[in-house]
């Protein structure tokens, strides 16, 4: 949102608490992005923990923040999130990044289909190995799809920097949300064009993701090489200024 | 008879609008407030939005000067409002000594129905101070010689409170140290209510002063106000202090929690209605149940085969523990899959709002739950595709 938001830091205590400033307008500048919501709506908290910790356990800090709240206004949840055990917020970015069209029934089915597959193979690889292999076959879905795309997460990335008219590939180093991004983006691209044309997406989905969960693959290859790209143009890595 | 002084216009935006007409002005601003003012003052202060093109003229320069108001033309605008008043309390039939403002905007509603869905273009009346912008007297006398000692700083009436504050500030590091030499000096936490008051804001303050201030300026002095209330004070500082806190609403206060109903049998049941898009919906929840839904005569399995819909139905009663506690009936028209379904949860939390505890109903709307999601379908532009869309851009 271009608007400008209020964050109330303990410092100010109660500064311009629930109190809508008009918009910043700056000579020669238009929003372009506005949204339904006014600048003083708050995210909602959706977790239930969240308020069923008694308050003797609250620090000051936290009290605080709970007084805080009850004078905020507070937007709608969104359709997509619940308070449900189920729900996880990495696969629900995976499955909206996976998304064409809006067609989110789509993108959930398949990604319900993954998860299965994924399963089923460790299934059938623990039911055939002996004893003490079968402690090290993780066969939760979910941690090796966490495990998976953090491995898959690269370190440092290159920025183009134009100087003297050139654009050089700078290394930089990558925010957490960026590098999460990278990874999603990468193993979602690889699976859409090295798809042999009969294969289905959950199929190679989920093959991806296990090589990815043992440090193989082509995902985990590109993020080598990602890290080496930047080892080469280390010397360049001066032109960054931020 | 004076007619009453009835005043078409915005009030307090007029201020903002006189205030930001030069930067508006350099903006290369599509809207200027020009006033045509009578300046006699005995009919209509007219208000005219004008929409102008993005070059300014010198001739417009001239017309952005705020326009000045004397102080006996303010006094005779106050005189011929009161009496107006008057006379429109006898026009309604009612005692002219105890017609309140409320009265007023509704006699004037009333004898004046406006069918502007713009509320500021609707006829007002409203006391002159409300109306005209404050401004500052003359601030100097016939020998040209400034009143106020602080006048050639530019900001008099911001610095003597800094000034004042400042003093006060001292005073109470006197007395402190006063009570430390006597041994009476106890460390007495200011337990201030952290929540329950706010410092005012920046535009509230140049509101007070009829000053410009500038960011720096505001902080200073709000800073000097937290060193003053973090000192023991005593009743009179108190309440220079408390000139410059305005109260904070508790948001949940604002919701009504409406009373149980029972049925027949005896059930206890409550209904609410909730909004998503186009799609409205009416949920009646009944107290005691296995957790049966029922949308439109049909079971919920049925009417929302897509999982995330019968999760968002699921969401009001996992967040307050009470999955299989109620039955639900509702009846849902409009919109599509997912805003039926966002209608149906909003209905069903509003309606279980009856049904538990007011901190319940306090963590419900800090989840977002009793909030009707005001996002709706962005019109289409002309020239463009869509609502954001814009064509393909050819080079020729």
């Amino acid at each position: 949102m271009a608007a400008p938001t209020l964050k109330v830091s303990r410092g100010w205590s109660g500064l311009a608490l629930g109190v809508r400033i008009a918009v910043l307008r700056l000579p020669g500048l238009t929003q372009v992005r506005w949204s339904r919501y006014g600048p003083e709506y708050q995210d909602p908290q959706i977790d239930k923990e969240y308020y069923r910790k008694p308050l003797a356990q609250l620090t000051e800090e936290e009290t605080y923040e709970r007084e805080l709240r009850k004078t905020q206004v507070i937007k709608a949840a969104p359709a997509t999130k619940t308070s449900s055990v189920f729900e996880d917020p990495v696969i629900s970015k995976f499955t909206n990044m996976m998304m064409k069209g809006g067609n989110k029934i789509l993108a959930r089915s398949l990604m319900t289909q993954t998860l299965e597959a994924v399963k089923r193979k460790q299934f059938e690889k623990y039911h055939a190995a002996s004893a003490e292999e079968q402690a090290t076959i993780e066969r939760n879905p979910y941690t090796i799809f966490h495990q998976a795309l953090k491995n898959c997460e690269p370190v440092i990335g290159l920025v183009p920097i134009l100087k003297g008219g050139h654009f050089y590939q700078v290394p930089v180093p990558l925010a957490e949300q960026r590098r999460r991004f990278l990874a999603m983006k990468w193993m979602i691209t690889e699976c859409r064009e090295k798809k042999p044309r009969r294969m289905l997406m959950p199929e190679k989905l989920s093959q991806e993701l296990l090589e990815a969960f043992c440090n193989r693959g082509p995902v985990i290859k590109r993020k080598h090489d990602m890290h080496k790209m930047a080892e080469a143009n280390r010397a360049l890595a001066h032109y960054r200024w931020w | 008879m004076a007619a009453p002084s009835v005043s078409c216009g915005a009030a307090v935006p007029y201020r903002l609008f006189l205030a930001g007409r030069v930067s508006f002005a350099r903006e290369q601003g599509l809207w200027k407030a020009a006033a045509s003012g009578l300046q006699t003052g005995t009919r209509c202060q007219i208000l005219r939005l004008k929409h102008s093109p993005a070059v300014t003229t010198k001739k417009n320069v001239a017309a952005l000067r705020r326009e000045s108001y004397t102080v006996d033309f303010i006094k005779k605008q106050i005189e011929e409002f009161n009496i107006g008043k008057r006379h429109l309390a006898n026009m309604m039939g009612e005692d002219p000594e105890t017609f309140t403002q409320e009265d007023v905007d509704r006699a004037i509603t009333y004898l004046f129905p406006s069918g502007l869905f713009e509320k500021r273009a609707r006829p007002i009346m409203k006391h002159p101070e409300e109306i005209f912008p404050k401004q500052r007297a003359v601030q100097w006398g016939e020998d040209g010689r400034p009143f106020h000692f602080l006048f050639y700083t530019g900001k008099q009436s911001y610095y003597s409170l800094m000034h004042e504050a400042y003093g006060k500030v001292l005073h109470a590091e006197e007395w402190q140290d006063q009570l430390r030499a006597k041994g009476l000096f106890s460390e007495k936490s200011k337990s201030k209510d952290p929540i329950g008051s706010r410092w005012l804001i920046k535009e509230e303050l140049e509101e007070m002063l009829v000053e410009k201030l500038s960011d720096q300026d505001y902080a200073q002095f709000i800073r000097l106000l937290e060193r003053l209330s973090a000192l023991p004070c005593d009743a009179a500082e108190e309440e220079f202090v408390g000139r410059f806190r305005r109260t904070v609403t508790v948001q949940s206060k604002k919701h009504l929690i409406e009373p149980l109903q029972y049925d027949e049998q005896g059930m206890a049941f409550s209904t609410g209605q909730g909004k998503r898009k186009t799609a409205n919906a009416e949920a009646v929840v009944y107290g005691h149940g296995s957790g049966k839904i029922e949308i439109n005569g049909v079971d919920y399995l049925l009417y929302f085969p897509v999982t995330q819909d019968r999760e968002q139905l699921m969401f009001p009663f996992h967040f307050l523990d009470r999955l299989g506690k109620h039955d639900v009936t509702c009846t849902v028209s409009g919109g599509g899959r997912s805003s039926q379904a966002g209608a149906i949860r909003l209905a069903m939390s509003r309606a279980l709002c009856s049904f538990i505890t007011e901190d319940e109903v306090e963590w419900m709307r800090q989840a977002g739950l009793l909030t009707t999601d005001p996002r709706v379908r962005e019109r289409k532009k002309p020239g463009q595709e869509g609502a954001r869309r814009k064509f393909t851009w050819k080079k020729r």
